[in-house]
């Protein structure tokens, strides 16, 4: 039973409750603001051994940068993870709770979850909101049957390529892979070939920039190389702009002490805690 | 940037938002064929997936599996059809094992429009459906857009299928010999991907029989010549 | 014109040694009208904790029930504090939830982790999408200007008080320059034994 005292508590899925007033102000002349958006360069590939993923690190609000080195590849399971372009707040939870239902089915069937699983789940989800949910995904892994990488779009199609890019810099980056990409790159040549192909993006698409993200996805191991190339370097600050104490005029300073009453520290033998991971 | 164009769709005019799809024109895209030879059909498609101008795969495989004996040829949006492909699949393989036999092509095809007709106001797909069963042969059902279902001896569907209505009508023979209608097939689609923009890439093939399907895939410099101006 | 400026705000939280602060103007106005000078748009959701909601005034006051009522029922069934991180995933999620019918408010979090002291600031799009950089986020209709200020002013390792100069100066700059926020600032400065509040003096136009 809910009450206005006490609130109902909510259910899960999405709410449509602000829906009509969000109408009624658009029709007033208030549209809905842009969320952030990631006009990304995302990109994969697969080479001798596995899959590398690689991402540029740049988040957009309109066209200020709100993010100068945002996260682009997700996890989704240990062997599997999961480039993201298009509305950021989106991609995040898509692939969040991707990975939790992949987990949960790794823990049921106690196996390597498949990746054409992970593609199967994304896109269905994907179609069922019929676009509404902008997430353009990059997804690679690695299962017992080899490396795989699949383009997934908002509206829930799939493609299952050797190399594929996504994003407003997918162009520039498709540029790179078409001259030279070719079958059975070693792990060296394929993240030249990654990073050269999201420079690309970062330097000839403005909706993309800062740095170059990898992840290299082998058979049983996973290298995430979170800044593996710092693209662009801010600029020393020639002196400080550091202002005296005093400079700002205060009216008046209210000081709320914190006190500690215990400190009690439980310590844990971390070997023994349930890991859900490996 | 990105997020104008999120409609990917088969050789199709891009829309700018999820809304759009009701104002976008119904062309299908894609240049896709079917048809029925002496023991079986051959199917065969384009290999071209556009968003807007830009093409987002150049290999596609629009010959897509239902079951071991059924296949469908795609046209239209990618995800409507991957998604029904995907549900008739299940629906196709449940049955089968309710049956235990090889479902009839006409049930493939029925469970197809069942689909495309109910949800006819949502989906952009204009489907060939083709296989082989012991009751009926080779068959090819078209399924276009709006969810209608009918057999014919030979079908062709989406964007570049127009050009080539006329070259069909002149050069189809029924009960072809195998290699015979391979032939046929991959001429019409050659010279469909010759004139419409929205298809290309390799041809793609498969020639279903009793023994199962066999795939071939035509590189484009090996597609044959027409007269190109 | 967008609704997230109908009211007016500017906000600005920042990382230092050991220290957190969040910053805020104190304007509400109906557009180019003012109403208030006091409004609050920063509310305590624990010892270390602020949440900022620059935005629809409504919806920041509408959130911040929300929140607040999550977030004890949270610390009813935990029978803890809630920590930075986990409350920025609470309201993420909360907006998140309203993907198609959103609140107009982009949240600014602030907050030091209560076991480890870590400084921890965090931000959000309207739908919930987390952004928590290593140096200062920003939000309200002042965000340009603050974007400016923070990345010329801000540096790594401020004390306490340098935090406090740094980021007064970066908010009142900023908001100087937008016509719809400003009318008083509130500056809190979030350290492991106090919470430190100072109320700036500011331009009255």
């Amino acid at each position: 039973m809910s009450s206005v005292l006490c609130p109902d508590i909510p259910n899960s899925g999405f709410s449509f409750d602000n829906c009509a007033r969000n109408a009624t102000l658009e029709g007033k002349g208030f549209p809905v603001p842009k969320a952030t958006k990631t006009g990304t360069t995302i990109a994969g590939i697969i080479y001798e051994d596995g899959v590398i993923l690689g991402a540029d690190t740049r988040a957009t609000e309109d066209t200020t940068v709100s993010d100068k080195n945002c996260r682009k590849i997700h996890y989704l399971a240990s062997n599997m993870y999961c480039c993201g372009a298009g509305t950021a707040a989106d991609t995040e939870m898509t692939t969040n709770m991707i990975a939790s239902q992949l987990e949960l089915h790794r823990l049921f069937t106690n196996r390597t979850v498949p990746v054409c699983t992970a593609n199967q789940l994304l896109k269905q989800y994907l179609f069922r909101y019929q676009g509404y949910i902008g997430a353009a995904l990059v997804l690679g892994g690695v299962d017992n049957t080899g490396p795989h990488l699949y383009s997934i779009y908002p509206h829930g199609s799939t493609d299952k390529l050797p190399y594929t890019t996504m994003g407003s810099g997918s162009l520039a980056a498709m540029a790179v892979f078409e001259s030279r990409w070719k079958p059975g790159l070693t792990e060296e040549e394929g993240k030249k070939l990654v990073r050269d192909a999201i420079a690309a993006g970062i330097f000839n698409d403005l909706g993309s920039g800062s740095n170059v993200d990898l992840c290299v996805i082998r058979k049983g191991s996973v290298e995430y190389l979170r800044t593996y190339e710092e693209a662009n370097k801010k600029g020393k600050r020639q002196s400080s702009y550091r202002y005296p104490p005093g400079t700002t005029a205060i009216l008046s300073t209210k000081t709320a002490n914190i006190e500690v009453h215990d400190v009690s520290i439980q310590r844990i033998d971390t070997d023994l805690l349930m890991d859900t991971t490996s | 940037m990105f997020s104008r164009a999120p409609v990917l769709v088969e050789n199709y005019a891009p829309s700018s938002g999820p809304q759009d799809w009701m104002s976008a024109p119904h062309s299908t895209g894609t240049s896709i064929m079917a048809a029925e030879f002496d023991g079986g059909v051959v199917i065969g498609a384009d290999s071209r997936t556009t968003t807007g101008a830009y093409i987002a795969n150049r290999v596609t495989d629009k010959l897509t599996k239902v079951t071991d004996n059924i296949y469908c040829c795609r046209s239209g949006s990618a995800a409507d059809t991957q998604a029904i492909a995907d549900i008739v699949s299940y629906h196709l393989n449940f049955h089968a094992m309710e049956l235990g036999e090889k479902p009839l092509v006409s049930i493939g095809a029925a469970v197809f429009r069942e689909l495309c007709y109910n949800y006819r106001d949502s989906l952009m797909a204009g489907i060939l459906v083709a296989g082989w069963d012991k009751r009926n042969g080779g068959q090819v059902y078209s399924v276009p857009i709006g969810g209608m279902c009918v057999r014919q001896p030979v079908s062709i569907g989406g964007s570049g299928s127009s050009y080539v209505y006329g070259y069909v009508d002149a050069n189809f023979k029924q009960g072809m010999a195998k290699e015979e209608c391979v032939n046929f097939i991959t001429n019409t689609l050659s010279l469909a991907m010759a004139r419409d923009g929205s298809s290309g890439g390799v041809v793609r093939l498969g020639i279903i029989t009793e023994e199962g399907i066999e795939r071939r895939v035509i590189l484009g410099n090996e597609l044959p010549k027409f007269y190109e101006g | 014109m967008s609704i997230l400026s109908y009211n007016g705000s500017a906000m600005v939280a920042m990382k230092g040694k050991n220290c957190v602060a969040i910053a805020t103007d104190k304007r509400f106005g109906i557009q180019a009208q003012t109403i208030s000078m006091d409004f609050p748009k920063v509310f305590q959701m624990g010892p270390h904790l602020f949440i900022g909601l620059p935005g629809l005034a409504t919806d920041t006051q509408t959130v911040m029930e929300k929140l607040r009522f999550r977030k004890n029922l949270y610390e009813l069934k935990e029978n803890r504090h809630i920590t930075p991180t986990v409350f920025a995933s609470l309201v993420s999620n909360m907006l998140y939830e309203k993907r198609f019918g959103p609140f107009f408010v982009e949240p600014v979090i602030a907050g030091l982790d209560s076991k480890t002291g870590e400084p921890f600031v965090c931000n959000m799009d309207l739908i919930g999408c987390p952004n928590a950089p290593e140096d200062f986020v920003v939000g309200g209709t002042a965000s340009a200007q603050l974007y400016g200020m923070c990345e010329s002013l801000w540096e790594p390792d401020l004390g306490p008080d340098d935090l406090f100069e740094t980021i007064s100066q970066a908010l009142i700059n900023a908001f100087d320059r937008d016509a719809i926020s400003g009318w008083g600032a509130t500056v809190y400065i979030i350290e492991k034994d106090k919470i430190t509040t100072k109320e700036l003096k500011t331009r009255m136009d």
